[in-house]
């Protein structure tokens, strides 16, 4: 959603980073109002798409930020799949014994477990990042699949699926939620659908929620505004040079990966403690951790980039399920406003090729839009996945990816 | 620097304790009641034809008893399909025919092996060889994955009996189909769905879009037509296209897909989504709606025990039954006297009575049951859109 790029610094008057989130976000749900008052779907910026993207993207977002931890570091994480895997095993484990805050703790140590596996395969050992997290992932999935046999066989009956356990309560800001809701019930334009989107955001959020949407000021502050995060990105853009000025770099990147691990356990936990979830059920991360790392990459390594990312896919996945090929068609007819948007930028920056470039995006859009009245059903279930490819690789040809990302570090060489 | 960032923090601290004190829980619990009162109208109200007279006695099990088979010359080979043992499926009910037949008839157990989530034919044709090699007779493959390396297989074993669950394309001497009229059950589904909406309206979640569920679907909108005519909204939703088996194995997602129904005015939902069936449960225990579990009786499933009580019935597809009466048959040297298809009037497919909500509707489900048993009813496979 945004381009924060330090190197790039073209133009002297930037706006700070904030401000460009802001400005953003405001494009985006002006977009989206617009597109739900033109094609007649309130559900676009109801506060069930808002609620729903909000669960769905919480998986995802906690996947990104444990990538985010590891890769500035200079640790490619591929394996974040398996450690999430271990933390939904280690939740449900905790809550059916201790409740959901043992679980979330279990969930997260599991996944810590994980994480300090593959650093020590590859801060240690030097083994290359991608097979370790490869092995990581099978791993992951095997220890998984062993210790619920073993442990929950005898409980639940059922050696792929825990017993029920508990779940996280959730709280609503009953005043705020109430006007909002009255708000978005008058469906005056722009008003109540940003009435609906907030409403959304601040009714039956768990606690696990709120501390997922804590962790990404959190990260930014620890990585870019501390000693020690400056120390940790250090060794992802050159540890060589890091371990001139005396940075411990074995320990800060053990530190990021196993991190990166707990942050993924608490991804899985949060498949397992939240209302609606799953309890422990195998094969139940199904690919998000790939996606968390897709996130991560596509917000360019930054925390506020990996939250539009997990957003835009919790967004679409939430609203594919519940609004089907109807909203589908909406929202292409949204992206087809925030193309202009982004046309219209290109054009006063003189940016001619990108600008026809979302010329013509817009027409094919508006054209799948004008055609059909209903999508194909067998596409729909991947609008995420549609959205996230294509804004990635809208996204991609402006990445800053640190610069000893996957490369081998031994103390005291020089590379 | 250090003590504006202090000073920073407190702020964000104290906006944060304000921003608590104007939240408040969610009161849990009471959503799980048993529902179906509130809203529109009575349950029932919806309910347009009058159901086809039941049967005298309407009680009788007929469990079938082979009590004085002697099987213990035969060795079972059991080829699961993905999941195996556990899946709280098709593989499980396999299996339990399987141990009920070895150990009420002494026949020996045989090998026994899962398939892998994504393995080749050859792997499949490779499995079942083995075990023909290895002397299990009769040998039962699970699920219509098996359908082509049975195909293989069984003509290069001729003395090896084979059977294959749910499919029966297979036009073989020693292969035995075991299928299921899934279609008969699910329009007792349908119909007790009809019975037990206030809102007119109600709901099919599908795991994936495969002709395997598409009976389900079929099934469920007859029964729902039938009790309540056009009175009666149906909307039939799948998770994944075919291809992309996940859709059995992700509770939030059908979850989300089965809150939006119930928001759309949806009050009861029958799933055939395999442990995605779960997320369905939950949106209705929820959301003051009930669900229709699907293949085993769900109501006494324990990893199902918060929520049990909105599965006011299960759609059966007795697996198990079937099984156990193919291994009796083999032990009696006629595997060909069993049904063609395992439908209602052999018991095959049913619903289920645990839950003490179903027992006011249970005279009419009788009456459907048997005016499908009797012919008077014909159920289509396949969904009409």
């Amino acid at each position: 959603m945004e381009k924060p790029d330090p190197t790039a610094t073209t133009s002297a008057r930037r706006l700070p980073g904030w401000a460009r989130g802001a400005l953003w976000a405001v494009v985006a749900i002006g977009v989206l109002s617009t597109a739900s008052y033109l094609t007649d779907m309130p559900i676009l910026t109801s506060s069930d798409t808002s609620q729903t993207a909000l669960r769905l993207g919480l998986p995802i977002l906690l996947a990104a930020i444990g990538g985010l931890w590891a890769e500035r570091a200079g640790v490619m994480n591929i394996g974040l799949e398996g450690m999430m895997i271990l933390g939904t095993w280690g939740s449900a484990w905790g809550a059916y014994y201790g409740g959901v805050w043992v679980g979330l703790a279990a969930g997260i140590l599991f996944g810590l477990l994980g994480g300090l596996l593959h650093a020590v395969a590859v801060v240690t050992f030097n083994v290359n990042h991608i097979v370790s997290g490869v092995a990581i992932n099978l791993l992951g999935l095997g220890v998984a699949k062993y210790l619920a046999n073993l442990v929950f066989e005898p409980i639940s009956g059922n050696p792929r699926e825990s017993p029920p356990v508990e779940k996280f309560d959730t709280y609503s800001a009953t005043f705020l939620s109430d006007w909002l809701g009255a708000l978005e019930d008058e469906q005056r334009v722009v008003l109540s659908d940003v009435a609906g989107l907030l409403r959304g955001l601040v009714t039956h959020v768990s606690p696990l929620a709120m501390i997922a949407l804590l962790l990404v000021p959190a990260s930014y502050f620890v990585l870019w505004r501390t000693r020690f995060g400056l120390r940790l990105r250090s060794c992802g853009e050159s540890p060589v040079a890091a371990e001139s000025l005396g940075v411990n770099v074995y320990l800060h990147k053990y530190i990021a990966v196993a991190a990166s691990g707990g942050f993924a356990g608490m991804g899985g936990a949060s498949l397992v403690l939240l209302e609606g979830g799953a309890d422990y059920l195998e094969n139940q991360v199904n690919g998000r951790g790939y996606i968390g790392l897709a996130a991560m990459i596509f917000g360019n390594y930054r925390p506020s980039g990996l939250l539009g990312g997990a957003a835009l896919f919790g967004y679409a996945d939430g609203l594919q399920l519940s609004g089907g090929g109807a909203a589908v068609l909406a929202l292409c007819y949204g992206a087809v406003l925030l193309l202009a948007v982004i046309v219209v930028l290109q054009l006063v920056r003189r940016h001619w090729w990108a600008a026809a470039g979302g010329v013509a995006g817009a027409a094919v859009l508006y054209w799948i839009y004008w055609t059909n009245d209903e999508l194909p059903s067998d596409l729909i279930p991947y609008t995420p996945h549609f959205v996230t490819i294509i804004v990635l690789a809208v996204a991609a040809q402006r990445l800053r990816v640190p610069k000893a990302i996957g490369q081998q570090y031994r103390r005291g060489e020089d590379t | 620097m250090r003590r504006k960032r202090g000073g920073a923090l407190a702020a964000i601290a104290m906006a944060g304790v304000l921003a608590m004190a104007g939240c408040a829980k969610d009161s849990g619990g009471d959503g799980n009641q048993a529902a179906g009162d509130g809203g529109g109208g009575e349950p029932g109200s919806c309910v347009t034809n009058e159901a086809p007279a039941a049967p005298e006695n309407t009680q009788q099990e007929q469990t079938t008893e082979h009590g004085d088979v002697d099987a213990s010359d035969l060795k079972i080979g059991l080829a699961f399909d993905v999941g195996g043992r556990g899946d709280a499926s098709f593989n499980d009910a396999a299996a339990a025919g399987v141990d009920r037949a070895v150990e009420e008839f002494g026949a020996e157990k045989g090998n026994e092996s899962p398939a892998a989530g994504s393995e080749s034919e050859a792997a499949k044709e490779q499995r079942l060889r083995q075990m023909a090699e290895q002397g299990n007779n009769p040998i039962i493959a699970v699920g219509f994955a098996y359908a082509e390396a049975v195909r293989k297989v069984a003509p290069q074993y001729p003395d090896t009996e084979f059977a294959l669950v749910d499919d029966n394309s297979v036009d073989a001497e020693n292969v035995t189909p075991l299928v299921f009229a899934e279609e008969e059950g699910s329009f007792l589904a349908g119909v007790a769905a009809a019975y037990k909406t206030s809102e007119c309206q109600v709901g099919f979640v599908g795991g994936v879009k495969t002709p395997l569920i598409k009976k389900f679907q079929a099934g469920f909108e007859q029964g729902v037509k039938a009790a309540g005519g056009d009175n009666i909204e149906v909307k039939s939703e799948y998770l994944t296209p075919a291809g992309d088996i996940s859709g059995f194995n992700d509770p939030a997602k059908a979850n989300v897909k089965s809150k939006s129904m119930i928001s759309q005015g949806s009050d009861v939902l029958f799933h055939a989504a395999g442990a995605s069936g779960q997320g369905v449960f939950e949106a209705a225990a929820a959301n003051d709606a009930l669900g229709i579990g699907v293949d085993s009786d769900q109501y006494k499933q324990k990893t199902l025990a918060d929520v049990k009580d909105v599965i006011v019935t299960s759609m059966l597809k007795k697996v198990d039954v079937a099984v156990y009466d193919y291994v009796a048959a083999v032990a009696e040297g006629d595997p060909d006297d069993l049904p063609e298809r395992f439908d209602l009037s052999v018991d095959g497919v049913g619903y289920s009575k645990s839950n003490p909500a179903i027992e006011d509707i249970t005279d009419e489900l009788e009456g459907y049951k048997k005016a499908i048993v009797d012919g008077d009813i014909e159920v289509s496979d396949t969904p009409q859109s």
